[in-house]
């Protein structure tokens, strides 16, 4: 199975136990990568298979798909209707269009894409390790390592075009990494074309790949400033066209939505909490990869690789801005996985030729003083390597807990869901801030109840303002709005929420659908105002709040009279126009915006009475059928002295 | 500085050091400035701190770099 050559043939007793063990550590990983990758294969097909959004935003990304299908520019003002925009570039929903075309709006395609691309991603690292290590189990490791992160499975099946970027910029950088190295000092024209292009397809797929292309750059600079500079031009030239050439078509949208809307607050400590945990499942690579930069600093000329590490961890930084998260590692653990596998290779085929200079022949002096003798430090090897990819693959245990067969594994394993009764799934990672909650498969249960949602949505043909996008697609309404886009440009003051207000507070939407109301306030204000929650339905261990709209502008106003005129002892009649369970709902949703808590209700007659107390006041309402409608008496009931 | 752009110019450790060593402290003076400049920002935050411990790494392993002379970085 492995490759690696076994110790000289002076062996002693203890190499050659040395070597058994390591093969037994060996198949040992080996059995651990490979069921991380069929759980994350297992994980990939259920949600192909799960027709809403699983991760919020998912939604989105198809309609930005949708809109290019139909030749029109998702980068667009959000003040008017149907109040939406992207915040992304446009490649990953570009590739996807032709999807669009023979199928019509679906989640699976996205999903599958972002799924191929990190089989892509992986067979670009083990490619770059086999080339440079020239062993090939350790380059299988070393694929597999990077689809068993517990940050890659999260996000990697997901209609989300993060991955398909990290995707460029791997085959980017594998492509590059050699192109100086050529014996006649020459740059290979094609060979730069090809990774530059794939650098400008990691830009437009997402703007976190501009860390990649800054350390390119630098990395070519180190070689040779002139014909970096040389290159830099013609590709600043045809990035900045692309991007003049969307912001002119967009009317300087492009410019708000991709970059003044993602100026985001940071939270240092966000960033700290991911970093640690970044720490506490990746340490085991991370160190090999680490020694192996030191390597290079100090004994070898620096690689595209090692810059490429360095400056993936620090951009992995941005983690910390409001709306990012663990998925801002994944370039990171792409570039670990090269580093920690050419370490891996290297050291288990005595790889190493450090150039002579002042601080390696420091060493080799302490070396032979210390009387190491290589035969132990290749033992030693032979067992540390395949021991830390074992540690690697028991760091990142994830894996469903319920199932025929992920229940009884679980079981056996005494490994019990991380997130209680929320859903079945456990992940080794735990949970810090950013973190996203995702990873189970979602059920019959869930896939039942976000068709309950569309149902509600099909009852009317008005739109619905819904926080995810799926359920509008599925009901075939507009989407409205793009929630945290709103949120970011109100935050940047570049957005002025009135005419989305004002279509609210008139009742435009059939129902609003929260998941997290991340809405800009005055957004949420009239919410609260013009709609009431009315039920909860929970989908993928969610609960996605139903509100429906309360009685119109006028009945709303008249009722907030006749509670500011209401003196004690006095009893206000007000109709409204909703049904007596609605009328019910909804005075208690207005009362509790006004701090009046719910004490008692009792029935009476056809009539619910109802007791709101706040303070030291108290506050009585009868809710009694009308006509159509509901009546509501309103009585302030007297505090005794 | 001329011989930068030269055909077969390349930066040796001697050069990455010597801009380690240079970056370093200009990192460093930076997070002492934001704070001196907004001091009303709630102390010296974890941002900074992290700022100066890379400033002060950047530092020493530019200094470790200038002893291994031309060899190319």
């Amino acid at each position: 199975m492995a490759t690696y050559t076994s110790p000289s043939t002076d062996s002693s007793y203890a190499s050659r136990a040395a070597l058994w063990i390591g093969r037994i550590l060996l198949a040992a990983a080996a059995l651990l990568l490979i069921a991380h990758t069929l759980i994350y294969i297992h994980y990939a097909i259920g949600l192909m298979r799960f027709p809403f959004d699983y991760d919020q935003g998912e939604g989105f990304e198809l309609v930005d798909t949708v809109m290019f299908s139909h030749g029109d520019w998702p980068y667009r003002s959000n003040e008017v209707y149907p109040f939406y925009a992207s915040n992304y570039p446009p490649l990953f929903h570009l590739i996807l269009v032709p999807f669009v075309w023979v199928f019509g709006p679906a989640y699976w395609y996205g999903r599958l894409m972002g799924f191929l691309g990190t089989l892509i991603t992986a067979s670009a690292i083990g490619y770059a390790v086999h080339r440079e290590g020239r062993h090939r189990l350790i380059a299988i490791f070393s694929a597999l390592a990077f689809l068993a992160s517990n940050y890659i499975y999260h996000v990697g099946p997901l209609f989300r075009q993060h991955l398909f970027m990290v995707m460029f910029e791997t085959v980017a950088v594998v492509v590059l990494a050699r192109v100086t190295d050529r014996a006649d000092r020459k740059w290979p024209r094609r060979t730069m074309i090809a990774g530059l292009a794939l650098l400008i397809c990691a830009g437009y797929t997402k703007q976190l790949a501009a860390a990649t292309v800054a350390a390119v750059f630098v990395f070519l600079f180190l070689r040779n400033p002139r014909r970096a500079v040389a290159w830099a031009v013609p590709f600043a030239g045809v990035a900045g066209a692309i991007f003049l050439f969307i912001n002119v078509s967009t009317h300087g949208e492009w410019w708000t939505n991709i970059i003044a809307a993602n100026v985001n607050t940071f939270m240092p400590q966000q960033a700290l909490d991911l970093f640690r945990q970044w720490w506490r499942l990746h340490w085991a690579l991370v160190i090999m990869a680490g020694l192996f930069a030191l390597y290079e600093l100090y004994f070898a000329r620096l690689s595209l690789y090692t810059i490429w590490w360095a400056a993936a961890i620090a951009d992995s930084a941005l983690s910390g801005k409001w709306g990012a998260g663990d998925s801002y590692f994944a370039t990171a653990i792409a570039a670990t996985c090269i580093l920690s596998g050419i370490f891996a290779a290297r050291t288990l085929r005595g790889m190493w030729n450090p150039a002579d200079n002042p601080i390696s022949r420091r060493l080799r002096v302490l070396w032979n003083r210390a009387g190491t003798r290589t035969v132990w430090i290749r033992a030693a090897a032979l067992i540390a390597v395949p021991a830390l990819y074992v540690i690697y693959g028991l760091s990142v245990i994830h894996m469903p807990t319920e199932g025929r067969f992920f229940g009884s594994l679980s079981d056996a394993l005494n490994l019990t869901s991380s997130y209680g009764d929320r859903y079945a799934f456990y992940d080794s990672a735990g949970w810090v801030p950013g973190y996203a909650t995702i990873g189970h498969v979602p059920s019959q249960t869930d896939i039942n109840n976000g068709w309950r949602i569309v149902d509600i949505l099909c009852a009317s043909d008005k739109p619905a303002m819904s926080e995810e996008a799926g359920f509008s697609l599925q009901a075939d309404r507009d989407v409205i709005t793009n929630p945290t886009q709103l949120k970011n440009l109100y935050e940047n003051d570049l957005y002025d929420p009135t005419n989305l207000v004002n279509a609210i507070r008139a009742h435009d939407f059939s129902v609003l659908i929260f998941r997290a109301q991340f809405y800009p306030p005055p957004v949420l204000d009239a919410a609260y105002e013009a709609y009431y929650p009315s039920e909860v339905i929970v989908m993928n261990g969610f609960n996605y709040e139903i509100w429906r709209p309360g009685p119109s502008q006028p009945e709303r106003d008249a009722t907030a009279a006749a509670l500011a005129d209401l003196a004690p002892g006095e009893e206000i009649t007000q109709p409204i126009s909703l049904e007596p369970d609605a009328a019910a709902t909804w005075i208690t949703h207005m009362l509790s915006r006004q701090h009046w808590e719910r004490s008692e209700s009792a029935p009476a007659a056809n009539c619910t009475a109802q007791h709101y107390t706040r303070d030291n006041e108290t506050l009585a309402v009868e809710v009694c059928p009308a006509g159509d409608g509901a009546e509501l008496t309103f009585g302030a009931v007297a505090t005794p002295e | 500085m001329r011989d930068i752009f030269r055909d077969d110019f390349t930066f040796t450790k001697r050069h990455l050091g010597v801009m380690l060593c240079a970056a370093g402290p200009v990192l460093i003076a930076a997070m002492l400035a934001a704070e001196w400049l907004d001091a009303d920002s709630g102390g010296f935050g974890l941002v900074q701190r992290l700022g100066v411990v890379l400033g002060a790494a950047a530092l020493v392993l530019g200094l470790s770099l200038i002893p291994l002379g031309n060899q190319p970085a």
